[in-house]
């Protein structure tokens, strides 16, 4: 049962997660595909010290409480909530041109920092600030389920303010890159997750958005359309977009995105080049998933401590020279 | 640019570096913010054809499962006809007194269906929509609009059955030039429906328990209205009646029986209570709306 053993064990098998170059060779001789690179531009998204906090309701006794009060309260049978800090103090700058990848555990805050960005949750503490409305690709599969896919295209369309001959214009466009076929013309509730995931995949990206959040979609789909997806997604950035990909499979993040974030317990643990940082945290959880979970504490420690820590200078162009106001435009 | 990332010598150096993010934030805002009003307006106009689309798919979904489908639109009014006259008029004989009671009725139950199905309809409308406004960037305030525009275009044959009945079941009401007036009524009942929708999808919006609420409200309003008797015979307290008056689906009620039923001239006083109405609730209830733009997209 000694831990030393297991340890000499793992660095004869070549892991399948380990970080390029601490463990021996990477398995893959070829160079790894990592995301398409696209000149990075101006912020479109800043956040700023954000914390999301939940009171939920808990059957388990006072596991929450922290605070010497909530322990108190607890006495007093208020322990049915308890606290849960999904998001915890996360600041980061993303910029047009990057496709950002949010990793991390089951219940470790990625879809809630999705959704705040978002504008669907409100935050505890801290500021979300944006360029655009962002679009969300959220897991939920249909739009309106009783209506044809082709319906909901038109209606997605039309929502997103374009015009009906626009509409008659992009649809096309919109069908290749959804990649349905003749399902295109069946309810959409009879669609399968993946195949509602690309089709509304499919309307947002057609409009182009500013910012587009994708909560675990895109995962599925053929080699084709995941090709064609990751084309759009580079269009998307090259018109000063930014893209967030939320995943719990790392591999996804470290193949379309050029940057990701880590976080674990609603802690931002790593914020790097999406291949290096995907691939520590595919080896942290590779440790996790073997039972090593010494090993894993220290990866995630090794990898807090390569963070560092951002620290965000605002200030405002249009209030420094009168020339600075047309410069954006 | 304004995107030079430096690198500072903090004193903090010992412990970590730390990643100075310069940005300028005069191009960014608070996500989900409501744009101002005109803003708001203008591109609620743009979504017009949205606003068309999204009518015609709730439409589509309304009565799908059904096997008579639509046919329920003007089927409910019929069957909710028939059991207040059994009781009202029949059983209870509230009739009596009341000139050609089957055409007072019907036309009570089938406009009042209107206004009671948008009342019960807005308070559903901004969850049935949720799946749209998650994914999509729009003026919220689309969803009720759509949802009023389907309701309208569906009391269409609703209100074309109606007129048949009226003419066709004795004692038969006499078409008059005073039937030109009543798409005026029409219209005011639309306008006054649309500022209830942004009232009720505000308020169950925010706390869904109304619901519940609202379906009470609307049972005691159909009461409160005269739909299935006659208001005047049976309260006779003098302030009582004057407060009913001021009932936006009274004055409906009365001037479509005055104008379809009973081929007489209204009393002004009931064109300009729900003239008042029809211009004051959808502009305060679009308001209304509109400042809870932020939240309507929320859990």
């Amino acid at each position: 049962m000694s831990e030393a053993v297991n340890d000499v064990v793992n660095h004869d098998v070549s892991a399948p997660g380990g970080p390029a170059g601490s463990e021996g060779d990477p398995d893959a001789p070829d160079a790894p595909k990592k995301g398409i690179e696209v000149p990075v531009g101006d912020p479109t998204v800043l956040v700023n010290h954000l914390s999301v906090h939940y009171r939920v309701p808990s059957s388990e006794r006072a596991r929450g409480a922290q605070s010497r009060a909530a322990r108190m309260l607890a006495r007093f049978g208020w322990s049915r909530t308890v606290t849960v800090k999904a998001v915890r103090d996360v600041t980061f700058v993303a910029r047009a041109g990057e496709s950002i990848g949010v990793v991390g555990h089951n219940g470790s805050g990625k879809s809630t920092l999705l959704r705040v960005i978002a504008g669907l949750e409100t935050p505890t503490a801290g500021t979300v600030l944006a360029s655009a409305t962002p679009s969300f690709l959220g897991v939920n599969a249909a739009l309106l389920p009783e209506m044809s896919g082709m319906a909901n295209v038109r209606l997605g369309l039309l929502a997103m303010g374009m015009t009906p001959a626009r509409v008659k214009d992009t649809i096309p466009e919109v069908l290749e890159l959804a990649g349905l076929g003749s399902s295109i013309h069946l309810p959409m509730k009879t669609y399968s997750s993946g195949m509602g995931a690309r089709l509304r995949f499919a309307i947002s990206a057609a409009a182009r958005p500013e910012i587009l959040l994708i909560d675990e979609a895109l995962a599925t789909g053929d080699a084709a359309t995941k090709q064609r997806s990751e084309a759009k997604m580079a269009d998307i950035r090259k018109q000063a977009g930014t893209v967030f990909l939320v995943s719990h499979a790392a591999q996804t993040i470290e193949e379309m995105c050029t940057r990701a974030i880590w976080l674990h317990e609603g802690e931002m643990v790593l914020d790097g080049p999406a291949y290096e940082t995907a691939r520590a945290y595919r080896w942290w959880a590779w440790n996790v998933a073997k039972g090593e979970h010494r090993k894993a504490e220290g990866l995630l420690e090794d990898a807090r401590a390569q963070l560092r820590a951002t620290h965000v200078a605002a200030h405002d162009s249009t209030t420094q020279r009168y020339i600075a106001r047309h410069r954006h435009i | 640019m304004s995107r030079e990332t430096t690198r500072l010598r903090s004193p903090l150096v010992e412990i970590d570096d730390i990643n100075l993010e310069s940005v300028d934030v005069s191009r960014l805002q608070p996500v989900g913010q409501r744009p101002p009003l005109g803003v708001y307006v203008r591109s609620l106009w743009d979504r017009r054809h949205f606003i068309v689309a999204d009518s015609r798919a709730r439409a589509f979904s309304g009565n799908r499962d059904t096997l008579l489908g639509n046919a329920w639109l003007v089927g409910r009014p019929i069957l909710d006809g028939a059991a207040y006259f059994i009781i009202f008029g029949v059983l209870l004989g509230t009739s009596r007194g009341v000139d050609n009671f089957i055409g007072f009725l019907l036309v009570g139950v089938f406009m009042f269906s209107f206004t009671s199905r948008c009342l019960t309809g807005g308070a559903g409308v901004m969850s049935s929509g949720k799946n749209l406004i998650r994914a999509f960037s729009f003026p919220r305030a689309a969803i009720p609009i759509a949802m009023v525009l389907r309701e309208t275009i569906s009391m269409l044959p609703v209100i074309a059955t109606m007129l048949v009945m009226v003419v066709a079941i004795p004692p038969h009401a006499s078409i008059t030039w005073r039937w030109a007036l009543f798409p005026l009524v029409f219209l005011l009942q639309v306008m006054f429906n649309a500022g209830l929708v942004f009232y009720a999808a505000r308020i169950t919006s925010a706390i869904p328990d109304l619901r519940m609420v609202l379906g009470f409200v609307s049972r005691f309003w159909l009461y409160g209205s005269g739909v299935m008797f006659s208001l005047e015979r049976f309260i006779t307290h003098p302030t009582v009646l004057e407060v009913i008056q001021f009932n936006p689906a009274y004055c409906v009620l009365e001037l479509s029986r005055d104008l379809l039923v009973y081929g007489q001239t209204p009393e002004l006083t009931l064109w300009l209570t729900l003239g008042a109405w029809a211009v004051a609730t959808p502009v305060l209830g679009f308001l209304y709306f509109w400042q809870a733009e932020e939240d309507y997209g929320r859990e």
